[in-house]
């Protein structure tokens, strides 16, 4: 096991150098030149010159990719001296367009991003698994066609549509909610509370029209494999049987799906946030796709990664414990 | 010219049809609207708190040196920065007059105008309360110079007016030799309340320079480079408390700011929260609805196409709604050098369908056909042209008219070339790449297929659009100009004049260019303003006559404000409100 999990993580990595260079390098092929977005009028070809020296933008790809890697382990310097700012490592990079630390950045929206998946995630597996589970135990009563019809739609709307009609009924109509606005946790747990109630809703109500199907699914498939039908007829009861037999089987798929799920949403749910006006990771990294900013791009590109990675671990050691032929494996 | 700040969408969320707007029933304008009781002082009462909504991530800048777009210029000149002159509270032309500000007086010229005077007034302070002196106007001013921090975004084309060293860098790098040159080229008087500024040229207007934000003062001691922009020091009546991007800058008081030393200031809010990252459909809904705290709302940006109809259909909304001129002036550039014949472009001017272009923007809310250069907000230098015989008013073509001025293309020697290229070879049309683009483009091949000019569409991605044109320019290419003040001579001269900034057309290959740069000239250095601008009017007419640019429109802006918001009227000298002017009723 312990020989899996260092291999694992080698290759992790790895890959996260594969993905960060790529990201350099697809972001130099963009047609877009980050270094005349500033001058307008003035772009003439010394100005972007000299922007270029700026940015850094002058230097051959290998050599920016060689002083990003170094940056994330021994901090660095940006701008001329006597006018420079300072990042501590890990350096991910300073943005020019935030004038920030790309880290500073990094750490201010991620738990933004955080607090919307985390409520998110648990409305959405509460709603998607308990809805599919009473849609399978009650197949073809009402019960299951509500939840699939509660399905169709969900995966139909689109997540702005959603979000905007969420806003205009609840917000602008109703008056029952205030205006979305992001408070941090510590600050008061109760506006943040608050805040965070409608992009829970949209993404929990478009995400588990998902897993109700899957667990739907799920559970009827069991339900007809051979050691269920054993099982009722040993006498083993059908609650037990259900709940100690059946889910368990039927969780395998989910858990794969919701633990990648879950970690994209953490890189940033990027038409929520920005509905919404939640300053978070998404929206990061959607200015900094329309400002070309390279490092702010190749920094939460980065991150998506590393969180993409690190569920996949989670998923891979969590179905160990869901189903014990894959530890005998490992 | 000032920069327009891009309004421009994130491409997420705002997917609701950007229908093409209301009012695409063709000819006819819409008037201007000046915003009735909302431009209005009627019961303000003092305090309170003003909300200002934006779909952008962040402020484009704050950091005085590199703030160049009309809206910024106002907006944070009227709240934290203060400069040597500035401009009337007042709304209409009035807000266009020079005023002194951080300066006892508009300055005093000597030698000709290559020489400055400004004396600073007593008491005038920073935030933490110690003295703005010459040295700071100095040191801020010479932040301009240091593209490597403050990166070419600010006014380069006043750099040039001063004596500067050629090579001087800025303040961070500059050797003490080049800071030494520099120092002369701005001079601080021995008690640091005069400063002096020593030209290369006559600058007449040298006085309306100094009110843009590039030369106002920045402490040295404080100043954090490139991150300055995120938190400048104030010299006006608020500063910033806190700023966080993505979300809200908080503005409040300056306790060291005080009335005695701002005779032009006249703020009547506690606060200001400008809240970022909105999204553009919620911001209409909100307006529209006007409850709670967006009742005290301002909007940092233009009402959405789809939602005119509804805002302008309706008279509830004519206290707190605007419809104006924004200050600039569209136009196609034409290229002088291939294009050299005045009957083709005039042939292309009367067989544009300029109808059909506008519609395709959005109708009369977008703008009015221009007649010439000059905006008619620049009031001491406006006046219609006299447009060519056979242009349609309502902006329809005329294809007959047009086809009669390339027969007389034809039959001219001097136009064999251009005519030629024009039929033959076809006429690059440069645009910077966008959805509305690809309509309009459609729309000017056709009109020109009319009179058998053939058009080579040209795209450019549009971060790279006026480099591009600037070192390889098309035949005809879109732009764009607003004057930096109340004075055509930051019209004409950098839109016409060989090195004047913004001249990618060769209008020197003209045989008449010596005859016009006279003209200009005499103009530049005419310091009676009336027989001035008698001389811009005739300039702009002489332009028209030959069709040196073909000019589009006058372009407008609609905004909508809250209904407890007061003193918000469109500032002409910047084109958005004067935030700082702003109060709220109870």
């Amino acid at each position: 096991m312990i020989y899996f999990v260092i291999r694992r993580l080698l290759f992790a990595v790895v890959l996260l150098f594969v993905v960060s260079f790529f990201t350099y390098v697809l972001f130099t092929a963009l047609p877009t030149n980050p270094a005349a977005l500033t001058c307008g009028k003035n772009c003439t070809p010394e100005v972007i010159a000299r922007n270029e020296v700026r940015l850094g933008y002058d230097q051959p790809i290998h050599v920016q990719y060689g002083r990003f890697l170094k940056g994330i382990f021994a901090g660095r310097t940006y701008g001329p001296e006597g006018a420079s700012v300072h990042c501590p490592a890990p350096a991910l990079g300073y943005s020019f367009e935030y004038h920030q630390c790309v880290t500073e950045l990094i750490t201010r929206t991620f738990p933004v991003t955080l607090s919307v998946a985390i409520g998110a995630f648990v409305l959405w597996m509460g709603i998607g698994v308990g809805l599919g589970t009473l849609a399978a135990l009650r197949r073809g009563r009402w019960q299951d066609r509500f939840a699939t019809t509660f399905s169709v739609v969900g995966i139909s709307l689109p997540t702005f549509f959603f979000a905007l009609l969420a806003i205009l009924v609840i917000v602008i109509w109703g008056g029952l909610l205030d205006f979305p606005q992001y408070t941090g946790f510590t600050e008061n747990p109760i506006k943040w509370f608050s805040g965070l109630l409608l992009p829970w809703a949209t993404l929990a109500i478009l995400s588990a029209s998902t897993y109700v199907r899957l667990t739907r699914n799920g559970i009827l498939e069991v339900m007809n494999e051979e050691f269920v039908r054993l099982g009722l007829a040993k006498g083993v009861k059908r609650r037990t049987l259900i709940v100690k037999y059946v889910m368990r089987a039927a969780m395998v798929p989910i858990v794969t799906i919701a633990g990648l799920d879950f970690a994209a949403l953490l890189g940033g749910a990027v038409i929520t946030e920005s509905v919404f006006n939640l300053p978070g990771m998404g929206k990061l990294s959607i200015r900094a796709v329309t400002d070309s900013d390279l490092p702010v791009l190749v920094a939460t590109t980065l991150v998506a990664a590393v969180l993409i990675v690190v569920a996949n671990a989670v998923v891979d050691i969590l179905y160990g414990f869901l189903d014990p032929r894959v530890r005998e494996k490992v | 010219m000032r920069k327009r700040r891009a309004f421009a969408a994130l491409i997420v969320a705002s997917g609701l049809a950007i229908a093409a707007c209301g009012g695409g029933d063709g000819g006819g304008t819409t008037g201007e609207e000046s915003g009735g009781k909302s431009a209005s002082s009627d019961g303000i009462v003092d305090g309170g708190t003003l909300h200002i909504l934006d779909i952008s991530e962040g402020a484009t800048n704050l950091d005085p040196q590199r703030i160049y777009t009309g809206a910024d210029l106002g907006f944070l000149g009227s709240t934290i920065q203060r400069t040597l002159t500035s401009y009337k509270y007042a709304a209409g032309v009035e807000g266009s007059e020079l005023v002194a500000d951080l300066a006892t007086d508009t300055g005093t010229a000597s030698n000709d105008a290559k020489t400055w005077e400004f004396t600073l007034r007593d008491g005038v302070t920073f935030e933490d309360g110690s003295p703005i002196e010459c040295k700071d106007i100095r040191y801020g001013v010479s932040r301009t110079w240091a593209s490597d921090v403050t990166g070419d975004e600010g006014p380069l084309f006043a750099l040039s007016f001063i004596d500067a060293p050629e090579d001087y860098p800025g303040p961070f790098t500059a050797t003490e030799e080049q800071q030494a040159g520099f120092n002369e080229a701005i001079e601080c008087s021995e008690d640091g309340k005069t400063v002096t500024f020593n030209l290369r040229e006559s600058v007449g207007d040298f006085n309306f320079t100094v009110a843009l934000l590039a030369f106002g003062p920045v402490p040295e001691d404080q100043d954090t480079g490139d991150q300055y922009t995120l938190k400048p020091v104030s010299s006006g009546p608020f500063k910033i408390e806190s700023y966080e991007q993505g979300k809200e800058l908080v503005m409040v008081r300056n306790e060291n700011w005080n009335k005695d030393s701002d005779p032009v200031r006249e703020p009547h809010l506690d606060k200001i929260i400008w809240h970022f990252g909105l999204d553009e459909t919620v911001i209409d809904e909100r307006m529209i609805a006007d409850e709670g705290d967006d009742q005290a709302t301002i909007v940092y940006g233009v009402i959405q196409p789809q939602n005119l109809q509804t805002i302008f259909g309706d008279d509830k909304f004519k206290d707190r709604r605007t419809d104006g001129f924004d200050g600039f002036v569209s136009y196609t550039m034409v290229n002088m050098k291939t294009v050299n014949c005045a009957e083709i472009r005039r042939a292309i001017w009367l067989a544009l369908d300029r109808d059909a272009l506008r519609t395709a923007g959005g109708g009369p809310f977008t703008g009015e056909y221009a007649k010439g250069f000059i905006n008619p907000r620049l009031g001491a230098d406006y006046e219609e042209a006299d447009l060519p015989e056979g242009l349609n008013e309502d902006g329809t073509p005329n294809v007959e008219a047009a086809q009669a001025e390339m027969d007389k293309a034809k039959e001219n020697p001097d136009c064999a070339d251009a005519y030629k290229r024009a039929t033959e070879t076809g006429l690059t049309r440069d645009h910077a790449d966008s959805e509305l683009w690809q309509k309009l483009i459609a729309i000017w091949i056709d009109s020109m297929d009319k009179i058998g000019i053939k058009i080579i569409d040209n795209p450019i991605e549009p971060s790279k659009y006026y480099a591009t044109i600037n070192e390889t320019p098309g035949d005809l290419m879109s732009a764009g100009w607003a004057a930096d003040w109340n004075n055509a001579s930051t019209v004409i001269p950098p839109l016409f004049i060989k090195d004047g900034g913004f001249a990618y057309n060769y209008t020197w290959e003209d045989p008449e260019y010596d005859g016009f740069k006279a003209l200009v000239d005499a103009a530049k250095v005419e310091t009676d303003r009336e027989k001035q601008g008698d001389m811009w009017k005739e300039l702009n007419q002489w332009l028209v006559d030959r069709v040196w640019n073909i000019p589009g429109l006058y372009t407008k802006t609609q905004n909508i404000v809250g209904s407890r918001v007061r003193n918000a009227y469109q500032w002409y000298q910047f084109g958005w409100y004067n935030v700082g002017a702003i109060g709220l009723t109870e």
